[in-house]
């Protein structure tokens, strides 16, 4: 994109806004002006200028006022404060505005130049630095998917052929060959689940979290959660239960994830339990804090391993327990998850009797804008 | 007489297509397969097929949901517009959120039906009968 750039001139002065253009004009720039302003900040929202130069004393709105706006229209604009009446303390209150450069009136047209090239190229570097960071993410997440589909695609390649021989369709299948196969399958599927949750940790970094995060009806994602196990909690004979919340929860959240955490905490609640036993779903608010608890009567943690069970590949290994698949990620997943949108995540538990995880996040600030 | 109904099978996958062949002449369905987009277009023009089972995950994402939407909106495709089209994918459905049809944000027009690899024989010949019903 080589467009002239635009630089405006916010001056009450005429001879100024005159001889400004003047020089701006033979180095080969776009100039515009503005006599006071309220005029300015108009036209830097119609032209988002490169740069603006702003004089402080005007009547109406101050130069101060101008340079606080002017970062609201459009945050690239660089602003360089001019002034009749340059001290010290004018010259540290623009800076800390947000003023790129003072420049105290007269100036030399040299003076404007070099302090022009010298805006213009740091404009630049930051134009593309942003530029840099949003291919790497871009690369990051590329590389993910492509990892993931290298991954994954050879496994359901022989998954499918799997599929196909058992149903019978590239001839008869004998009892024994069922049975290997059947078993061979189940292999598979788990080391498809391993490298699906393996990405996910890859992932969930709050980078990404935090670019997707938007106002959720906590309520509402529960209640589909609750939904979508229903037949889960049928399989296993556990009653599956959302007490409701009087008002509703927002939180600012990603949805596909915050999805994964109360699944993963539900699938987990519904498996570890007792036949005839329950599963309780509560949220409330503590101190502008909403707290959702997955309640289970199962059978439990014991006091030691309670601090592991959110460590990576942590599965309490009891026998019983060892017919639950699973690996051992889905706790440190929902961790890192709840933690990248600032909340936290605990267990309770009554080795016996059951278990209770509570998920902490914060409430989302009404919308102020 | 009716001649059996002919399904283009779009994948860059040799395996694929090796595995869903039994299936589909289980059903006594023709097959023609095509491994690339420009192979697609090729064969849909000569083959003209009665429904369409597409590999979303071709060289890139969109690869599938380009020629989707092509083969449904643009006008080299008319003939074949109301061709029903299956998408295949190895995208699995992520708890409580069906996938994600990412074309939506860009405005383009989707399948008629979505399956997920590996695709269970019965489920797909399900499925395909139930579009060359109509």
């Amino acid at each position: 994109m080589a467009e002239t750039p635009i630089i405006l001139v916010i001056d009450d002065e005429e001879a100024m806004r005159d001889s400004c253009s003047l020089i701006l004009v033979k180095e080969g720039f776009r100039a515009e002006t503005a006599e006071n302003g309220r005029v300015g900040l108009e036209k830097a929202r119609e032209l988002k200028p490169a740069l603006a130069l702003i004089d402080l004393k005007m009547p109406g709105l101050s130069g101060f006022e101008v340079l606080e706006k002017i970062k609201d229209i459009d945050s690239r604009i660089i602003p360089i404060v001019i002034t009749g009446y340059a001290t010290v303390e004018s010259a540290v209150e623009a800076m800390k505005k947000g003023a790129y450069d003072f420049l105290p009136k007269p100036f030399t047209p040299d003076e404007l130049r070099i302090i022009i090239r010298r805006a213009l190229e740091r404009r630049k570097l930051a134009m593309e630095a942003e530029t840099l960071r949003r291919e790497k993410k871009m690369m990051e997440e590329n590389f993910i998917t492509m990892v993931s589909h290298q991954l994954r695609s050879p496994l359901v390649a022989v998954q499918q052929y799997f599929e196909v021989i058992l149903a019978g369709m590239v001839g008869s299948v004998e009892d024994a060959q069922k049975d290997m196969i059947l078993r061979a399958r189940e292999r598979l599927e788990s080391l498809l689940h391993l490298i699906n949750d393996w990405l996910d940790m890859a992932r969930i970094s709050r980078g990404q979290i935090v670019d997707k995060l938007k106002p959720l009806a906590l309520e509402k994602l529960l209640d589909k959660q609750v939904e979508f196990m229903k037949p889960l909690a049928q399989e296993f004979k556990v009653k599956l239960e959302l007490r409701p919340m009087k008002k509703t929860a927002v939180v600012l959240g990603d949805e596909q994830s915050l999805e994964q955490v109360f699944s993963n905490l539900i699938s987990n609640a519904i498996k570890y339990n007792k036949p005839e036993g329950s599963v309780i779903i509560t949220l409330r608010e503590e101190d502008g804090i909403l707290v959702a608890d997955v309640a289970d009567t199962g059978i439990g943690i014991s006091r030691e391993h309670l601090p592991l069970v959110f460590d990576q590949f942590y599965r309490v290994s009891r026998r019983e327990d060892q017919k639950i698949k699973g690996t051992g990620l889905g706790l440190a997943i929902a961790k890192k998850i709840v933690e990248a949108h600032n909340g936290s995540i605990q267990v309770a538990s009554e080795p016996g009797q059951g278990s209770t995880f509570s998920v902490r996040l914060p409430k989302a600030e009404p919308e102020e804008k | 007489m009716n001649k059996s109904p002919k399904i283009l099978v779009i994948d860059d996958d040799p395996d694929f297509r090796a595995a869903v062949t039994p299936i589909l002449k289980s059903a006594l369905y023709d097959v023609v397969m095509a491994s690339n987009p420009q192979e697609a277009k090729e064969k849909i023009f000569a083959e003209k097929p009665d429904l369409i089972l597409l590999d979303i995950m071709m060289d890139s994402l969109f690869d599938g949901f380009s020629l989707c939407h092509a083969i449904k909106t643009s006008a080299e495709y008319t003939d074949y517009k109301d061709t029903p089209i299956i998408f295949v994918s190895a995208v699995k459905e992520i708890a409580g959120s069906r996938f994600q049809f990412k074309g939506d944000e860009e405005g383009m027009v989707g399948p008629d039906d979505y399956i997920d690899k590996p695709v269970r024989p019965d489920d797909l010949l399900a499925r395909i009968a139930k579009f060359l019903k109509k």
